[in-house]
């Protein structure tokens, strides 16, 4: 009987090894994620490292200078040693000198954490194919986020013009406020430490922000019930945690501490 | 991707299911009572060290609801929980050394010309 044409495999083939099945052979997910979600993961890990970098530098720099030794009541604001944040951080808007030490920030955290469970809602809502909820979820975290941002507009404002008594500096003026080479309340560092950290976070919250208005348009539009599937809300939303992750730890770091 | 338990009852076409947020507004609850116990500690204690590591801790116990829960990290595959983990880890490392060479550099600036 004539051999057929085709190629087969040899006899020996049977002891061969069968096609590997395991988790890292290829062929299929072993992380059970798709692309764009790991990808997204990935990236925030690398803005962590930026982040990390600026706190690492924070923490650096403040345990370079001096620490005011004395009671909290008798602190005065000096170039010699690191304010304390309750000091510099006590304005409310529209209380003119009132003495609010980080109620402004408190707010601010709270908004910032009510946006964050408006973008789990809208993840939610996206889950169960719900169109008007995720609109009306998104809605909620770009009013939350836009307010975010001009509560910090009011706070850089407030910092940069200052606090009405001011810091007589060494030369005899009184200074107020804050720019990037003097400042009333500290050594230079703290206020360019001041607003690269914060100017950087909201950064991301802007661009965060401006990610949610384009979902908002996306959603209305149809484009992902077309798609048949709110994964884009659920990668914006990692985003957008990760803003509010990243504000847990600055407002520790720069206003607790 | 795993998804929280939810009694999945099979839909008709165009019906949308009924939302499934009290994990979320439990989340919620706790955050914000973090946030309350580090207020208290900010104005009811002298700083410190211990208050310092207190709010480091409740900090931490924060990044973990928000990268567990919202993030949904906790229920992600364990060789993905780890690939995030452990390179947060090497940063808290680059962070402590970097603070003790910072007092080391400090104490070093005040005694030059002592």
């Amino acid at each position: 009987m004539a051999q057929p044409t085709t190629l087969q495999p040899p006899a020996a083939s049977a002891t061969q090894d069968a096609p590997r099945t395991g988790t890292w052979d290829g062929g299929n997910e072993p992380f059970k994620a798709s692309y764009g979600k790991l990808m997204m993961w990935f990236f925030l890990l690398s803005d962590a490292f930026t982040f990390a970098a600026f706190l690492t530098t924070y923490g650096m720099i403040r345990h370079k200078h001096e620490v005011f030794t004395g009671e909290a009541k008798d602190f005065v604001f000096s170039t010699r040693w690191w304010p304390i944040p309750d000091h510099v951080f006590n304005a409310f808007p529209g209380m003119g000198d009132a003495n609010v030490p980080l109620g402004f920030v408190a707010l601010m955290t709270m908004i910032l954490i009510l946006s964050s469970v408006t973008m789990v809602l809208a993840v939610e809502a996206g889950h169960r194919m719900d169109k008007a909820d995720v609109q009306k979820w998104l809605l909620w975290t770009i009013l939350f986020g836009s307010i975010f941002l001009c509560s910090q507009a009011w706070e850089w404002s407030h910092f940069i013009h200052g606090h009405t008594e001011g810091t007589l500096m060494a030369d005899g003026t009184v200074f107020h406020g804050a720019n990037l080479a003097m400042n009333q309340y500290g050594p230079v560092l703290f206020a360019d430490l001041f607003f690269f950290i914060t100017g950087f976070h909201g950064t991301h919250v802007f661009s965060g922000v401006c990610l949610l208005i384009w979902c908002f348009i996306a959603t209305t539009n149809g484009t992902f019930e077309k798609r048949g599937h709110y994964e884009m809300v659920e990668k914006i939303g990692l985003y957008w945690h990760f803003v509010d992750l990243v504000w847990v730890f600055v407002f520790t770091f720069f206003y607790l501490v | 991707m795993a998804s929280h338990a939810t009694t999945e009852q099979p839909l008709a076409p165009g019906e949308i299911a009924k939302p499934n947020t009290a994990w979320i507004w439990r989340v919620f609850g706790i955050l914000v009572g973090i946030t309350a116990i580090e207020f208290v500690f900010a104005f009811l204690m002298h700083p410190s060290t211990l208050r310092n590591s207190i709010f480091i801790i409740l900090t931490i116990f924060k990044a973990f609801f928000i990268v567990a829960e919202f993030m949904h990290l906790k229920h992600e595959t364990k060789g993905l929980i780890w690939t995030i983990l452990v390179p947060v880890a090497l940063l808290i490392w680059l962070l402590v050394a970097l603070i003790t060479e910072g007092s080391f550099i400090g104490e070093v600036l005040e005694n030059m010309f002592k």
